[in-house]
This record gives C-alpha cells, sequence and structure tokens, in this order.
C-alpha cells in the first residue's frame, strides 16, 4: 500500500510542478506587464517597480524564487493591483467560506446522489427508478449557473423564502448548496444506478442472495462496494468541475469565495492572485485525486500495489 | 429444408444486398426513439440558429427607443412590436439575439470539438501505435494535464491575450483533446495487432500512413461517439465562460452571456430576458446528450 502511495505521490508532485510552471510562462509571455496602465509612467519609475518585485531577473530566476517561495513559506508574493495586500491574504479571506459550501455541496451530491442511484437500482423498472432516470436526465442541462438564477427567481423573488445572496449564517448556504450539487448529484445518481444494475446480476450477490441473507445486508454490504467504483474515479473530476463551479456561486450569491477573488483579478489583470488562485485549485485537485486514488486501491481488490 | 420462393428472396437480398457496420449502425440509431427526439430537437435549435434571422423584426444591435427605459412594461413578448421573445434591459431584440447566441454557442460547440477531436485522435493513436517507452511518457502527460485546474487556465489566456473568439476557440478545443487521447489509444491498441496492419508493416507502409489510413479510419465509430458528447460539454464550457463575462463581447452574444444577463435582471421582473436563451440553451444540450447517447448505443462496439 505505501509503494502504491509512494507511486502516485510521484506523479503528483511533477504535475502539481508543470502547473506552476506552466501558470508562471502564461502570466510571463502575456502582452503587457502588471504596471501597464494607461497613464504612462516614468521609466524610472518602472524599472524601479520592476525591481522591486524582482521582475528584471532572468527568466528562471523568477520562476525559482517563485517557487521556492510556495514550497518554503507558502507565499504567493505580493498581489499586482493591491498594492498593500498579499496573494495569501486575499485567498485566505476567501478560502474558508469556498470550504464550507463546497464540502457541503460534495457530501449533499455524494449522499443524495448514491441513495437515489441505490433505490432505482434495487426497484429496477419501478415508478421510482422512473422518477430517478428522468431527474439525472434533466439535471444533466441544469449546470450551477443556470440552477442559480432559477433558484434566486423560484426562492427569493417569488417565494421570499430564502435571502438572495450573501454569506451571514445557514439559510444563505442553502441555495449555493443546492446550485452547486445539483448536476453532479445527477450524474453520481446515474452511475450508481447502472453499475448497481450491473452487481446486483453478478454471481457473488445471488450466492448472497442463496444462503439466506436479509436483501437489506446483501444490498448494504455484497452489492455497495464492488458498485461505488465507478462512483469513486467519477469523483475526481467531479471534484474539479465543483471548484470550478464554486466561481459561479460566488459571483451569483456574492458568497465571497476564491471564485470572486478569481475573477475580480482576472478583470483587474492581476496575474500574482489569478496563479495564486490557479495553483491553489491545482494542488487541491492533485491532492484529492491521491485521496480518490486511495481509496479506489483500498476498494478494488484488482488493483495490485 | 425447402425453402419457399419468399424466404429465398428474402436470404438472397441478405446475402446480395450485404449490411455494412454502417448501416447496422444507423438502424439501430433510428430505432431509438430517445436519440429520434434528440435528432428532432437539435434540427429545430440549428433551423431556428440558421433561418431564424429570416424571421426577425429588428436586427441583433438595434436599440428599440420606444421600450427603452420601459423594459419592464413594454419590452415583454409580444407580436405588435416585433419583439417575439422581447427585448433586452437596454432595448435590443431578444429574438435576434438568441438566434446569435445560439449560432455562437453551436460553431464554439463544434469547433472546440473538431479541434479536440483532431489532436486528441492524433496523439492517441501515435501514442498507441509507437507503444512502449514512448507511449508510457505520452500517456503519463496525458495524466499531469489533466489534472490541470483547465477552466482556469482557459481564463487566464483569455485575459492575458483577448478575449477574442479564436482564443475561446483554440482554447476550449486545447483544453479537452485528454479523454479523447485516451479513448483513442486504447482503441488503437487493439487494432494494431491486428493482421491488416501487420500487413502494411510487412509491405513497409512507414508508420504516419499506416496511422492515418490504417487505424484512424478504424476509430471513426469511436471518435464520432465521443465528438459528439464532447460538443455540449464545450458548450456548457463556453456557456460558463461567457457567464461569468470573460466569453464573447458585445455586440456579439452566446447563449450564457444572455443567460448571464437575464439572471442579472430577474429582479426587476424581465423573466423572458432569462428564459428564453434558458429554453434554447436547455433543448440544445438535450438535443445534443440524446443524440451522442443514441450514437453511443449504436456505434460503440464496447455496449453491444
Amino acid at each position: 500500500m505505501l509503494s502504491y502511495i509512494l507511486k502516485r505521490l510521484a506523479i503528483a508532485i511533477p504535475t502539481l510542478l508543470v502547473l506552476i510552471v506552466i501558470s508562471f510562462l502564461l502570466m510571463h509571455s502575456a502582452p503587457g506587464g502588471p504596471f501597464t496602465s494607461e497613464r504612462e509612467l516614468p521609466p524610472q519609475v518602472l524599472a524601479n517597480l520592476n525591481a522591486k518585485y524582482g521582475l528584471d531577473d532572468p527568466l528562471w530566476k523568477q520562476i525559482g524564487s517563485y517557487m521556492w517561495g510556495i514550497v518554503s513559506d507558502f507565499d504567493f508574493g505580493p498581489s499586482f493591483v493591491y498594492k498593500d495586500r498579499s496573494v495569501n491574504e486575499i485567498i485566505a479571506q476567501g478560502f474558508p467560506i469556498t470550504l464550507t459550501y463546497g464540502l457541503l455541496s460534495f457530501a449533499v451530491a455524494v449522499i443524495v446522489g448514491v441513495s437515489l442511484g441505490v433505490a432505482a437500482a434495487v426497484r429496477h423498472n419501478s415508478l421510482l427508478d422512473y422518477v430517478a432516470v428522468g431527474v439525472s436526465i434533466g439535471a444533466q442541462v441544469l449546470p450551477n449557473f443556470v440552477m442559480a438564477p432559477i433558484l434566486v427567481l423560484v426562492f427569493t423573488l417569488w417565494l421570499g423564502w430564502l435571502p438572495g445572496g450573501g454569506w451571514q449564517g445557514p439559510e444563505y448556504w442553502i441555495m449555493p448548496v443546492i446550485a452547486l450539487s445539483t448536476s453532479f448529484m445527477a450524474s453520481i445518481a446515474r452511475i450508481t444506478r447502472s453499475s448497481m444494475l450491473e452487481v446486483l446480476t453478478s454471481n457473488h450477490i445471488r450466492t448472497a442472495r442463496a444462503k439466506g441473507l436479509p436483501e437489506r445486508r446483501v444490498i448494504l454490504r455484497h452489492a455497495l462496494k464492488p458498485a461505488m467504483l465507478p462512483v469513486i474515479s467519477y469523483l475526481g473530476p467531479a471534484f474539479v468541475a465543483m471548484i470550478t463551479g464554486s466561481v459561479v456561486v460566488d459571483i451569483y450569491f456574492s458568497t465571497g469565495g476564491i471564485g470572486k477573488a478569481f475573477v475580480d483579478s482576472a478583470l483587474n489583470r492581476d496575474y500574482a492572485v489569478m496563479m495564486g488562485v490557479t495553483i491553489l485549485v491545482g494542488a487541491l485537485t492533485i491532492f484529492f485525486n491521491l485521496v480518490v486514488d486511495i481509496l479506489y486501491g483500498w476498494i478494488d481488490p484488482k488493483i495490485r500495489y | 429444408m425447402v425453402m419457399t420462393s419468399e424466404q429465398r428472396v428474402e436470404a438472397g437480398e441478405i446475402v446480395g444486398k450485404g449490411r455494412s457496420p454502417w448501416a447496422d449502425a444507423r438502424r439501430r440509431f433510428f430505432r431509438n426513439k430517445a436519440a429520434l427526439m434528440g435528432l428532432v430537437i437539435l434540427g429545430f435549435v440549428v433551423a431556428f440558429a440558421l433561418f431564424g434571422g429570416y424571421f426577425a423584426q429588428w436586427s441583433n444591435e438595434e436599440l428599440d427607443y420606444n421600450v427603452m427605459g420601459q423594459i419592464v412594461e413594454l419590452g415583454g413578448p409580444s407580436i405588435e412590436s416585433g419583439h417575439y421573445f422581447g427585448t433586452d434591459d437596454l432595448g435590443r431584440d431578444l429574438f435576434a439575439r438568441t438566434i446569435q447566441g445560439t449560432q455562437i454557442s453551436l460553431a464554439v460547440g463544434l469547433v472546440g470539438a473538431l479541434i479536440a477531436c483532431i489532436v486528441g485522435t492524433l496523439y492517441g493513436a501515435v501514442a498507441g501505435y509507437a507503444g512502449g517507452r514512448t507511449d508510457g511518457i505520452m500517456m503519463r502527460l496525458v495524466d499531469i494535464f489533466m489534472a490541470v485546474p483547465y477552466m482556469f487556465v482557459l481564463i487566464l489566456l483569455l485575459v492575458m491575450y483577448g478575449r477574442s473568439i479564436t482564443i475561446l476557440f483554440a482554447g476550449i478545443g486545447l483544453i479537452s483533446w485528454m479523454e479523447m487521447a485516451r479513448i483513442v489509444r486504447g482503441q488503437t491498441l487493439t487494432i494494431k495487432g491486428r493482421e491488416f496492419v501487420e500487413a502494411a508493416r510487412a509491405t513497409g507502409v512507414s508508420a504516419p500512413v499506416i496511422i492515418l489510413r490504417h487505424i484512424v479510419p478504424n476509430l471513426l465509430g469511436v471518435i464520432a461517439v465521443y465528438a459528439t458528447l464532447l460538443v455540449p460539454l464545450m458548450i456548457l464550457t463556453e456557456s460558463f465562460i461567457s457567464f461569468l463575462g470573460l466569453g464573447v463581447q458585445e455586440p456579439l452574444t452566446s447563449l450564457g452571456a444572455l443567460i448571464s444577463e437575464g439572471a442579472g435582471t430577474i429582479a426587476y421582473g424581465t423573466t423572458w430576458q432569462l428564459g428564453f436563451p434558458l429554453l434554447f440553451f436547455c433543448l440544445t444540450l438535450f438535443g445534443l446528450f440524446f443524440v451522442g447517447d443514441g450514437l453511443r448505443d449504436a456505434l460503440d462496439p464496447k455496449d453491444r
């Protein structure tokens, strides 16, 4: 198991390095520097600014010191637009919020999706099954940026039940979580259903039934574990998509997470913050994929370490 | 067993005509009701995007000064004013803008999927055909790229190199070829051991020609399926970016940008601004998903 984890880590670390180098080179090759503005700066001022931010060093040295800053102090450097704030401060402000509704959405998508999928598979071809399939097909065309305005229209404007935006208490969490989790819940339900249907016809389930185990135990102990494999491999991409979706949630519900920081910095051309967020998200993704891989190796006996 | 003449004709007909795998696939596809429904929906959306402009009373850039400032009262959908879908908050005709948005969204979907297909197919076929260490390195690279949060990188690209539609097309295509490369590589591995490839190699055909002439044509079915399933994903990606206001720029618009505008103004009660773009967005995705699923059932040898 340990060597398996190490092997996965051996992929994860270069991935992170590649990500950092790619985004750094992208930023570096962008037309116009961070100090380009409508008002032409005197050349001396520009030179001093470049010297202050280390932009007059050779490229390899810039990449090196940027990486070293991240590795040694977890420091993403200063913001290019807000002179008095560091990228870390900007990220630290939004990250807990993103984490809160992100984890909640993830939990909702997995728990509701898996339950719905299992229920649909166990009651195959019943009304419940048809409803579950219908819901999951419908929800496929309802990504977060479609769900968000619909939710606000119904629950804020028509019914007046929920606040339309902000981040002050649990009632502010409901709509972001629904908007973010719906389409993933649908996909998870669909994957669970089809893999559960397949597992339920397999030999070991027939054996379990033949030896007289109660159906409940057959489903929960014997069928659920192997049926979870395709779901687990979907969780990696789903996690990435959810982080991406958090940008929409932050913008539309004014929740103030890192997505807001990202779009603001994109509009302000604050490359430092954009890179910081991109790398942070990339690191999270890589870490999460690692967890998923380990989980997969733990559940699937066919994987050799 | 003695056959009646009719049976003989029937049998003769089958033998005489033969059925190609493509004809088989076509038959399976047209028997699939959901796929047919998807095709009809898709046909409607495409017809709307192509020919809807002939019915529009206004262009997508014209401002209607009669309704300006009173959008909520006068800007609603009506036949008399010529604004079949109403107007947006600036008094522009939503019918014309929805047509234009649908065009852009479909174009982004098609071009993005095409780029992803070409890059992914070539990459996957080369990796699979080369095998060994080259294959290992190429696929490990794909693993690495797949962990990159591409939406953020794409936005980074758009911000840095200007929000032009070319960058959007290329960027969307270039971030989504990885899945395709994996699938094509897997299929190539099975094809490259077959006799006709061996024969080609034995007669001295060069590797690039074998890949392009002998391997890729045998993958067309799989490629077609995943290309169709890629189109809606490309549309989703573009709409996502446009929703954030980072996609196509005015006066051009896309369904995502229109949904974003509609979402921003629902508080004033102009629900049609959200409703019509949303309707066409959902119809497009529905159609594409159903057609893609139908094609997969018809063409993908795995699921038979």
